[in-house]
């Protein structure tokens, strides 16, 4: 009667399972996409009249006409946040003590932690490739072609990744819902200690500082580089580069963090 | 072979601000096919005891083994033999019953074929095929008691641990899942559960073990248990606290509750008239006597000094209903 119990197959299973309770709560999903399509319009409609085709020829030109083209990596990278709900998936689990029940059965731990990751990486994908969808509508035409948006939702995806590791180490950590909600707060440093408006040469003093050391500077910028100018394969490696470590750091965390609650005490 | 083996196990939490000792010393067998329960109040150490042995918990002392096998050591093997419905597993709400059968009997190992097919024998063992395809968030209380025991007999376990399985049910809902645990032990299934209810304990377990403070205070069937009190108990009611008071040094070793003092005795019927002969000429009124095989509740009483909470409400309701 028993068949395959490998851990692909457990994944798959738990994941799916994830999938279901994710769909039972759509309006779950609608702040953060709301919010990214919010700054795509808002900062398109407050600065696009300024950096945008009107600013040809002056020093703010940095859009180079197309305001879309320049302000979308804002917008993706909001939008790839969304892979921090993975932290709260799993707290959710631990919390109801579903997780519990999943410890007391021959199933892989690992499988357990993964399923959440997963799903967040489909939330990621989804989200980022809505707000791409409407930032095509509305007019963005990468400078390197359509490989731009590929390029844009891949970087957007190790970038998210890297938020679900961050998500689900803070929630294990503080074993509470809440804890991994309120650990999203990293949302606005990320954001907005970043050129997010202007270019980073426009920014000053302190503020230049910080992006300096901002990882989502290098991300936006290499968003940017295959939106706005065209092929700069140093600035683009700079942010695969960006987006790379910090998943990888955040995912070390919560593989870290993972293993001691899944633990016997 | 023995279905389960407990040896002087021993659990203790360590942190910065505590060293809590849970489980002090427990010890107890379990034969195949019999329901053994662990009776004690909140926080004597039932469910920790219970999570060392379903190897959600490591033990700190001591040895335990399930079916011949290792707690600590195989843990993997013990988690395969046994099913688990305990008070912390919990059951995702937003997912419907057969959502939730369904994935439990894949993760499994079942086919997708065989988990269909196990989906429904099981919703309808437990009674719930009509609210197959209803969120569980709608489910009563009871529904989800007898969810939750149907997803701990997915694989078919030979061992069942039940945690509290009643706890905070309506008195049919209790019923049920009652008629429930027996009918898994006659079908050959060894069966663990912790109450607090003392009418639960009585009505299923063939063996309990009183658990106070960490440590088993007394084991045996429930006739046993009673048994071992020795005699009849008798108890006096009085109307006047100064009556209660005088009688307490007329009559040795007494317990005493509320307006009532107990007495255990050989042949406590036959004993009463020279009692109330004691009390009487010593100007005690008493308002009434009775003389009683004891009760589990005064086994309890007996062997931790106290009565356990609780047990008076499950008996009202269990009234309530009979009414």
């Amino acid at each position: 009667m028993k068949s395959n119990r490998s851990f692909l197959v457990q994944l798959q299973i738990l994941t799916k399972r994830m999938v279901l309770r994710v769909v039972r709560r759509p309006l779950a999903e609608l702040p953060n996409l709301i919010i990214s399509a919010f700054f795509l319009f808002v900062y398109d409609g407050a600065l696009g009249g300024v950096f945008g085709g009107t600013a040809s020829g002056t020093p703010f030109d940095f859009a180079k006409g197309n305001f879309i083209n320049f302000i979308l990596p804002v917008s993706i990278v909001s939008a790839s946040l969304s892979g921090a709900a993975s932290g709260i998936y799993l707290v959710e689990d631990i919390e109801s003590g579903v997780f519990k029940r999943y410890q007391s059965m021959p199933i892989s731990r690992w499988a357990i932690i993964l399923a959440p990751m997963n799903v967040g990486a489909l939330r990621v994908l989804l989200q980022s490739g809505l707000i791409l969808f409407i930032g095509i509508i509305i007019g963005a035409d990468p400078a390197v072609g359509n490989i731009g948006f590929l390029i844009v939702l891949s970087i957007a995806f190790i970038w998210g990744m890297g938020f679900a590791g961050y998500s689900v180490a803070a929630g294990v950590k503080s074993g509470s819902s809440q804890g991994a909600q309120a650990a999203t707060f990293l949302f606005f440093p990320a954001i907005f200690l970043a050129p997010t408006f202007v270019p980073r040469e426009a920014l000053k003093g302190w503020l230049e500082t910080a992006a300096a050391y901002n990882p989502t500077t290098y991300v936006i910028e290499a968003m940017r580089a295959v939106m706005v100018d065209g092929w700069e394969l140093d600035i683009l490696f700079r942010g695969y580069l960006s987006a790379g470590l910090f998943a990888a750091l955040t995912l070390t965390l919560a593989v870290l963090s993972a293993r001691k609650a899944t633990e016997k005490a | 072979m023995l279905a389960v083996d407990v040896k002087n196990i021993k659990k203790t939490f360590v942190s910065k601000q505590d060293y809590v000792e849970a489980v002090k010393d427990v010890s107890f067998q379990v034969k195949q096919g019999e329901i053994f329960g662990l009776l004690g109040p909140n926080g004597a150490g039932k469910s920790t005891t219970i999570l060392m042995l379903t190897t959600l918990l490591s033990i700190t002392e001591g040895s335990a083994s399930i079916l011949g096998l290792d707690v600590s050591s195989k843990d993997k093997e013990v988690r395969e033999k046994i099913g688990v419905a305990l008070q912390d597993t919990g059951i995702d709400n937003l997912l419907t019953g057969r959502e939730l059968f369904f994935t439990t009997c894949r993760l499994w190992g079942y086919s997708n074929k065989d988990s269909e097919k196990r989906t429904t024998e099981l919703l309808e063992l437990v009674g719930l095929m009509e609210a197959a395809d209803r969120r569980v968030k709608t489910y009563s209380g009871g529904m989800k008691r007898r969810l939750d025991l149907g997803l701990s007999l997915v694989h078919s376990p030979e061992i069942l641990f039940l945690d509290e399985p009643t706890t905070g049910l309506d008195p049919g809902s209790r019923r049920v899942l009652w008629d429930e645990i027996k009918r898994l032990r006659d079908n050959g299934v060894t069966i663990i559960l912790t109450t607090q209810y003392l009418e639960e304990a009585d009505e299923l377990a063939d063996r309990i073990a009183i658990i106070d403070e960490g440590l088993v205070v007394a084991e045996g069937t429930s006739d046993e248990l009673k048994a071992g009190i020795g005699g009849d108990v008798i108890t006096f009611a009085f109307e006047n606290n100064n009556d209660l008071e005088n009688a307490k040094n007329i009559l040795k070793n007494t317990v005493q509750e509320k307006n009532e003092l107990r007495i255990t005795v050989e042949d406590g019927a036959s004993k009463i008239p020279g009692y109330l002969k004691d009390l009487g000429s010593n100007g005690v009124e008493v308002s009434s006597v009775s003389a009683n095989k004891p009760t589990l509740d005064d086994v309890f009483l007996e062997v931790t000094g106290y009565r356990l909470e609780g047990s008076e409400d499950i008996t009202n309701e269990e009234e309530k209903r009979k009414r």
